[in-house]
């Protein structure tokens, strides 16, 4: 018996179209398994919307699928989904419906929220709140970041992926995501500093 | 002991001078450890010597990391709170069944719609045959019918009084017919 809250691909989708060689994608529920995660976190932190993320995620990897013959493995198969997810929330952003949902959305990220998620290690409870407030300020600040200098850093510092890895995902020069890295970390050092400074 | 002239300000980024400049903090926060790339020997060097840039290095990294670590627990508990997808397996061998199936469907309901719209067409008239004779009588007898019915409307519309309502016509009539049978019953009783 399926679980209600199960939810399926359109089966329609799935069945069309005719494979004419093997590839990563033709076992969609592993590649769902591996990535699904990390996809849906990266579309979380461009976003900021829960719902607008899942959907975004479900449709990248129905996107990939449907797509998956051109996929040619000339990159990795997550950096290749986390192209077209960026592509997606590229395109979900420019409708001004995106903006004008992101006012009423009850399913948008609360930084609060993603501050109480630190992990508590072994320290004081002062060092614990220290730590929630770094990081609701870099959440803070990355939203204050132009759309593509926050793109550049969630993905690396986020996603962990490397300058090169990055170009191949934006579509970007090495040398222009360097420089917008670069601006997105001056951005977020002065702010970082900010409160040291007050303090002495 | 000879008092020293103020230092101007060195120049930033040069090592042991000055601090280290955004594009060097930047370069240095952007490297990860296994990058192929060569590091920038000069801000390194600045780093050994100078506490307060290390420092602030060490506070950057380290809140880059919660940053990733708390974001990434954050969106693993959303992920979990929404519902799970259901990838349908695809069965090959399933599609021709199931063009058979359809194809097996259409052809039997075909000829059952032909045969629903010829029964309610008007029947041809045979003209070879006993059939024929058979469907002669046949209209006959339903020719008779039809005019019979037709009268028995045409005398109930030109009788003045409507055959329901003909014992109401003369109530005096019908009373003493009712006497009338009212006796006889009485005599036969007798």
């Amino acid at each position: 018996m399926v679980p209600e809250n199960i939810q399926t691909f359109p089966s329609t989708v799935l069945n069309l179209g005719a494979e004419t060689r093997a590839t990563p994608l033709d076992d969609l529920e592993t590649v769902v398994a591996l990535y699904q995660s990390r996809v849906f976190r990266f579309l979380l932190a461009t976003l900021r919307d829960r719902d607008a993320a899942e959907t975004l995620t479900q449709e990248t990897f129905l996107r990939a699928w449907t797509a998956r013959a051109s996929f040619r493995e000339d990159c990795s198969l997550p950096t290749w989904l986390i192209r077209i997810a960026l592509n997606l929330a590229r395109d979900h952003t420019r409708t001004g419906r995106f903006r004008f949902w992101k006012h009423i959305s009850t399913s948008a990220v609360d930084v609060d929220d993603v501050a109480a998620s630190v992990p508590n290690r072994e320290g004081t409870a002062e060092s614990h709140l220290i730590a929630r407030q770094q990081v609701a300020l870099i959440w803070e600040t990355v939203a204050e970041l132009s759309p593509r200098q926050r793109t550049v850093f969630v993905l690396r510092f986020l996603e962990e992926m490397e300058i090169p890895e990055i170009a191949a995902v934006t579509g970007l020069p090495l040398g222009t995501v360097k420089s917008h890295l670069y601006r997105a970390l001056n951005t977020v050092r002065s702010r970082h500093n900010a409160p040291r400074k007050e303090t002495l | 002991m000879t008092l020293q002239p103020p230092q101007p300000p060195a120049p930033s980024g040069i090592a042991g001078c000055a601090h280290l400049t955004g594009e060097q903090f930047g370069e240095l926060l952007a490297r990860s450890a296994g990058s192929p790339e060569p590091s920038d020997a000069l801000a390194e060097a600045h780093l050994r010597t100078c506490e307060q840039c290390a420092a602030e290095l060490a506070a950057l990294r380290e809140s880059l990391a919660l940053f990733r670590e708390a974001s990434s627990a954050y969106a693993d508990r959303q992920l979990r709170l929404l519902p799970q997808w259901r990838i349908p397996l695809r069965h090959h061998g399933l599609q021709p069944a199931y063009f058979a199936a359809a194809a097996i469907l259409l052809i039997s309901v075909i000829p059952m719609q032909m045969a629903h719209r010829r029964s309610q067409l008007p029947k041809p008239v045979v003209a070879a045959g006993a059939s024929a004779v058979v469907a002669a009588g046949d209209q006959a007898r339903t020719a008779e019918s039809d005019d019979a019915l037709l009268e028995d409307v045409n005398s109930e519309g030109s009788a003045s009084v409507p055959t329901p309502m003909q014992a109401l016509d003369n109530p005096i009539v019908a009373t003493e017919n009712a006497v009338e049978s009212g006796a006889t019953s009485n005599q036969r009783k007798d």
